[in-house]
């Protein structure tokens, strides 16, 4: 099972930028739904992908699903030529998105995401808004009653508002 | 700086799935802060787990 907290501070601990998006991101806002990953866009400069790399190497990642021995190197080249990585680490599976549908990269989403502290440590997460845009745009039917708890989430955090 | 948040047009096959959200259990968990709600998805998995071993343990 996946260790939220120690994925989150493992990858704010080790100065990794990145914003949790996804069921994660859901819950964080609320949501009663259960989810059993951490998503997360992470932010493609070489700096980035070099800290990411150093926080994640102790946690063994490895290419979700893919068959034992498929050779597969963690490394910031395997993470500059590739894009979206689906993992399974020691500390749980989490999925690294350089972008997202109808959200682009971490440049483009950091004005729709909000620092939470969390555990002991700050961490980015995607506003619930965009959360429900993304979601809407990538249309799949599998989404539709997150998207209908998300969009009623929205409705009680603005009742709680008094908007 | 953050933008402001574009409104969602209200999508009516959404809107139907809506009727049925368990309104209920948002308003507990926004009681909540975040980590609690964190430590609550904790809990629910390791209920799922052990309801998936006790099915596996069934099957055998």
């Amino acid at each position: 099972m996946t260790d939220f907290k120690t994925v989150v501070r493992t990858l704010a601990d080790g100065g990794v930028e990145f914003i949790v998006v996804g069921g994660f991101a859901a819950v964080v806002h609320g949501s009663a739904r259960v989810t059993f990953d951490v998503d997360v866009v992470y932010r493609r400069s070489t700096e980035n992908i070099a800290r990411l790399v150093l926080a994640l190497t102790p946690y063994h990642p490895y290419l979700r699903g893919a068959p034992p021995g498929l050779p597969f190197r963690w490394d910031a080249a395997t993470v500059q030529h590739g894009l979206n990585f689906t993992l399974k680490t020691d500390i749980g599976d989490i999925d690294l998105l350089g972008e997202i549908t109808a959200g682009g990269a971490y440049e483009n989403l950091l004005a729709d995401s909000s620092v939470i502290h969390v555990y002991g440590v700050d961490c980015r997460c995607l506003d619930l808004e965009t959360l429900i845009s993304v979601k809407r745009a990538t249309g799949r039917p599998k989404d539709l009653e997150a998207i209908a708890e998300l969009e009623a989430l929205l409705e009680e955090h603005r009742r709680l508002e008094g908007r | 700086m953050r933008r402001a948040p574009e409104p969602l047009e209200p999508d009516p096959v959404i809107e139907a799935y809506k009727r049925d959200v368990d309104r209920t259990l948002l308003r507990e968990n926004l009681k909540r802060s975040v980590e609690e709600r964190i430590e609550a998805l904790v809990r629910a998995l390791d209920m799922v787990q052990e309801f998936r071993r006790a099915g596996q343990r069934l099957r055998r």
